[in-house]
């Protein structure tokens, strides 16, 4: 069935009002917030900043700032909607130019980082996100699922499109403001919102800069942090079908990301209990799965899980596949989504097994990552069919 | 014996042969009346009903047509007004939005309710005729009320039973519990043991065994899940306390001491 979205008109560029930066800060401990304080006064050495924080703070403590109250947030580990509206209420009432969003340990990000992200919005950019330095233990869902899937269908590069420090202009807030209202109008003010696809769809330059090692804040657990994500993703997906349904070119590749260290023996993760879960929800779950995944992939999987462990591998397009007829269901209804999106996380797990074992083996993670990603966009034909024609047959 | 030798004596065969005859003719004549007459009532009930059973029909056609007229002068006045965009805007992240589009569901509501409509005027003549209809069993009315109840108990039973049975075996796959399959399949034969005693108690079916036998059969299944978990779990259980209290000693000894997975971020 084809969707009949129709796409918006180019927005207008408006001239932003008044001058400044804001800064808007989480709740952070007070080492944290000095941290990134002395970083913030390092970047912009001359200027007075207005800095919002839900943190209560002396008068006098920062002479150098200018701090006003924001609203605290229940979320460390994203950005939700609910923040994004309170960002852009706290820029019109400061009369800002641009914003600089700053997670919980953006202690971490050194001050040309900070420097990059906030000149990047007050001159050029409507949306400036960091491109953290990548570790091949870390962001997972990130890579096997949100970058490949925002570089398929929304035709940008970002590799971290969820991070948690970002610098928006004055229009840019007002995008993601006006799009976090539907969320924050049904009291769902805790859901992620999708900045990249925002930008991308209201034609806003993005720009990203390479900001080095940094702390992540603490996420919840896998089985609650895996649907509170692929959730909203994929309803943003279903909401911009008739964007990413049309072709657009890939911008150019950046510069080679360093690449992180390999595993020695040592600090080699141990794949078994991740395997051990493939197995056991193959074994229990095939009912489920054979509802959205068509049989050629569920073939596949059924070799998958007879493999062992060392040559155990979760090809690309497979990988790709699941996640595209994991999409379609999502949207046709097919099960209950907490079911489908619960039904995930052993093949998710399955390819975070499968990740390990290629980099242990030598890879280079990144290199992997990057052939995750070209096999979205590989498969991306195959997705736009079956969006189109669901009743389609398929083998 | 002398009096059996004497009646012997007196029978006479051709006389017993026509009493016979004239018996089974009054059989057959008495057979042919009992269907005359039964056959006279039904048609007589019918007639009776006849026009109750043409008024229900009469105002179910009329509503489907005013429904079909209402939906389609809605979905082309809804799709005119953009009340979809109008919507989507508004409300689009909703996770408990239907899938078909709101105009779609306001035109199926109208004509939905249409046909209910259409559906309880129909029942309503129907009824009308049926009182003057005092042949009719008493008790068919209210006994097809109470089938269609239990026909709705049953599928919603049913409905929930495979939902619940499907939560609880992805939750407990994703805790890897071993024995998922089981606990699903227990949560799903308890509630449609349930919904099988609702549905048999809403019918009236078996009065008190009934509620005696569910009771039993609830408790066995219940009884069994508990014995089973627990001791299909005792060496999980084991293992588990064994390596809380080793996880314990080491994190005293040597508190920076993580595990390989512990160092997987998944986000």
């Amino acid at each position: 069935m084809a969707t009949a979205d129709s796409i918006p008109d180019p927005p207008t560029p408006c001239a932003p009002p008044g001058n400044g930066l804001l800064i808007l800060l989480a709740a952070m401990t007070p080492e944290q917030l000095e941290s990134v304080v002395a970083n913030l006064t390092a970047s912009f050495p001359n200027e007075e900043l207005l800095v919002a924080t839900p943190d209560a703070l002396l008068p006098n403590a920062y002479p150098s700032l200018r701090i006003v109250t924001a609203p605290a947030s229940n979320s460390a580990w994203t950005l939700t909607a609910a923040e994004f509206v309170s960002a852009y209420q706290l820029a019109q009432k400061h009369e800002a130019r641009a914003i600089l969003m700053l997670g919980s340990e953006s202690g971490s990000l050194g001050s040309s980082a900070l420097h990059e992200l906030a000149s990047a919005v007050l001159d050029h950019a409507d949306l400036a996100l960091p491109c953290y330095e990548p570790s091949s233990h870390a962001g997972l869902i990130n890579s096997a699922i949100l970058y490949p899937l925002t570089r398929a269908l929304f035709a940008s590069r970002v590799r971290y499109p969820l991070a948690v420090d970002l610098g928006l202009s004055l229009r840019m807030a007002k995008c993601l403001a006006d799009a976090a209202q539907r969320f924050t109008a049904i009291n769902q003010g805790e859901t992620p919102l999708w900045p990249v696809n925002e930008a991308t769809v209201a034609g806003f330059a993005i720009d990203q800069f390479d900001v080095g090692p940094s702390i992540q804040p603490a996420a919840p657990e896998l089985n609650t942090i895996l649907p509170l994500l692929i959730g909203p993703l994929f309803s943003d997906i279903k909401a911009k079908a008739a964007f990413w349904q049309r072709f657009r070119p890939l911008p150019p590749a950046r510069k080679a990301m360093p690449v992180p260290p390999a595993p020695t023996a040592d600090t080699a993760t141990d794949i078994t209990p991740m395997l051990s879960a493939f197995r056991l929800a193959y074994s229990n779950l095939h009912e489920i799965w054979s509802l959205v995944l068509p049989p050629n992939s569920l073939l596949m999987l059924k070799r998958l899980a007879a493999t062992d462990g060392a040559a155990f591998r979760l090809s690309d397009s497979l990988w790709a596949r699941i996640v595209y007829d994991f999409l379609l269901a999502y949207r046709l209804r097919t099960i209950n989504r907490g079911h489908l999106l619960g039904a995930l996380i052993p093949l998710y797990l399955a390819w975070v097994a499968s990740h390990f074992n290629i980099i242990a083996s030598g890879s280079d993670p990144e290199g992997h990552i990057e052939a995750v990603a070209a096999a979205f966009e590989t498969e991306k034909t195959y997705m736009v069919s079956r969006w189109r024609w669901p009743d389609r047959f398929n083998p | 014996m002398q009096n059996l030798t004497a009646t012997m004596l007196q029978f006479d065969p051709s006389r017993s042969s026509r009493s016979l005859f004239a018996g089974n003719a009054s059989v057959w004549r008495n057979m042919a009346d009992a269907l005359q007459q039964s056959l006279n009532r039904i048609l007589s009930l019918l007639i009776a009903i006849l026009p109750g059973i043409l008024a229900f029909l009469v105002a179910l056609a009329i509503f489907t047509l005013i429904g079909m007229a209402l939906s389609a002068l809605l979905r082309l006045g809804l799709t005119a007004a953009k009340f979809d965009e109008h919507i989507a805007r508004r409300h689009g992240g909703s996770e408990w939005a239907p899938p078909t589009s709101p105009t779609v569901l306001i035109a199926r509501v109208f004509f939905w309710g249409n046909i209910l409509l259409g559906l309880i005027i129909g029942v309503s003549a129907f009824d009308a005729s049926y009182a003057t209809a005092t042949t009719l069993p008493s008790s068919l009315l209210p006994c097809l009320t109470r089938v269609v109840e239990a026909a709705v108990l049953l599928i919603a039973g049913t409905l929930i039973a495979r939902f619940l049975a499907r939560s609880v075996l992805i939750g407990a796959v994703n805790e890897q519990l071993q024995y998922a399959r089981f606990l699903s399949l227990g949560i799903k034969w308890l509630v449609l043991v349930l919904t099988a005693a609702m549905v048999l108690e809403h019918l009236q079916i078996g009065g008190n065994i009934v509620g005696m036998a569910f009771g039993i059969l609830f408790g066995g299944i219940v009884l069994t899940l508990a014995l089973a978990v627990g001791l299909g779990s005792r060496d999980l259980v084991s293992r588990s306390l064994e390596s809380h209290a080793e996880h314990s000693s080491v994190s005293s000894a040597a508190p920076s001491t993580t595990s390989p997975d512990d160092s997987v971020r998944h986000f």
